[in-house]
């Protein structure tokens, strides 16, 4: 006969397992978000696990039955959501409007029983504390409140103001606690040569780097583990910008200075030209 | 100094952006970047073909400084 704590503590380990199994299986959607149907069968899966985890009278592979029959069941729905919209409405639930137009629905309210207090407490949530800031706002199936706010209270943004920006690829970690990221250095095609060589020109080695990322423009920028040195910023870009700022002005003075007509024409049409050119680049090479 | 020194060290300066430019756009990730780099890359040649042709007409002008 075993003893009772050996079968409590095998038993344990064993739903420890199977608990972590069904989870995975059951995917992000479970951790992530619960929906109430996720909400009720996340209960009962653990309470069940506990449950035939301590109960010694209990026969395990009923424990097992239920659980897999609690996990069965929602991930049958979530199949069966994919496929119909009428069916996920009715699973999932809908959103329900708060704020339309600028106006508070009071009725949605009351039928989702939510009071004044709540409905602002929401809103702060979303940094909104003036409900007049707010053309519109629906709380989702989730219990989270999505606010849109009325476009004179939204962030600027680049388009708002005409402004071309130069459009970036994400950067890419290529160290971390000094070792090298294979991978990531093969993403944007390079060689653990070429990061040698950069961290080289940095004035540093790879064992004291902390966290290396080379961003969209080839640019390596790290961090030390030694905060008390200073490592230099590139500074290839806002050079390159200069310089034919620089090339532009003079191209300009030439053309003042020649006296032959036909190189002062060269001179302000090159100018002109240059002049062109760094203003389509300008948003590259400042950033 | 002579003007036309100074045109040759405007010339340098531009042939070194654009060879920057070039490497710039080879080594950029996002392809609207690239584009407008090795566009921009190609209206400092055309300047710089220009500029060339001019320190050659200054060379002829000021022989004495030739050495280009």
């Amino acid at each position: 006969m075993v003893p009772e704590w050996l079968d409590i503590a095998v038993r344990s380990i064993f739903f420890v397992v199977v608990l972590f199994f069904i989870t995975k299986w059951l995917g992000k959607k479970q951790i992530s978000e619960l929906s109430f149907f996720e909400y009720v069968t996340g209960i009962s899966i653990g309470s069940i696990g506990a449950e035939v985890a301590m109960g010694l009278e209990r026969n395990i592979f009923h424990g097992i039955i239920g659980i897999v029959i609690f996990a069965a069941i929602p991930f049958l729905s979530g199949l069966l959501s994919l496929k119909s919209k009428k069916f996920r409405d009715f699973v999932e639930g809908t959103g329900t409007v708060f704020i339309k137009d600028g106006k508070i629905m009071e009725d949605n309210l009351k039928k989702e029983r939510y009071t004044t207090d709540e409905l602002l407490e929401l809103l702060r949530k979303k940094d909104v504390y003036q409900v007049s800031d707010v053309e519109f706002a629906v709380l989702e199936a989730t219990g989270d409140l999505s606010v849109m706010l009325k476009k004179e209270n939204q962030p600027l943004t680049a388009k708002d103001l005409n402004l071309t920006v130069a459009s970036i690829k994400e950067p890419q970690t290529v160290i971390m606690d000094g070792v090298i990221m294979d991978e990531p250095l093969a993403t944007i095609g390079r060689s653990r040569a070429w990061l040698h060589t950069e961290l080289e020109k940095l004035g540093v080695t790879v064992e004291n780097v902390f966290l290396g990322q080379v961003n969209s423009y080839g640019e390596l920028t790290v961090d030390l583990f030694d905060d008390q040195l200073q490592v230099a910023s590139p500074q290839e870009r806002p050079l390159i910008l200069s310089t034919m700022k620089k090339c532009q002005a003079d191209l300009e003075l030439f053309a003042l200075g020649t006296e032959s007509k036909e190189a002062k024409q060269m001179y302000s049409k090159n100018s002109e030209k240059l002049q062109e050119a760094i203003d389509k680049v300008m948003p590259i090479l400042k950033g | 100094m002579t003007v036309g020194s100074d045109v040759k060290q405007c010339f340098v300066s531009l042939k070194g952006v654009e060879a920057s430019l070039s490497s710039l756009a080879l080594r950029t990730l996002d392809d609207d970047s690239k584009r407008s780099l090795h566009e921009t890359m190609m209206v400092v040649h055309e300047v710089v073909t220009d500029l060339k042709k001019r320190v050659g007409e200054l060379e002829q002008e000021e022989f004495q400084y030739k050495g280009f």
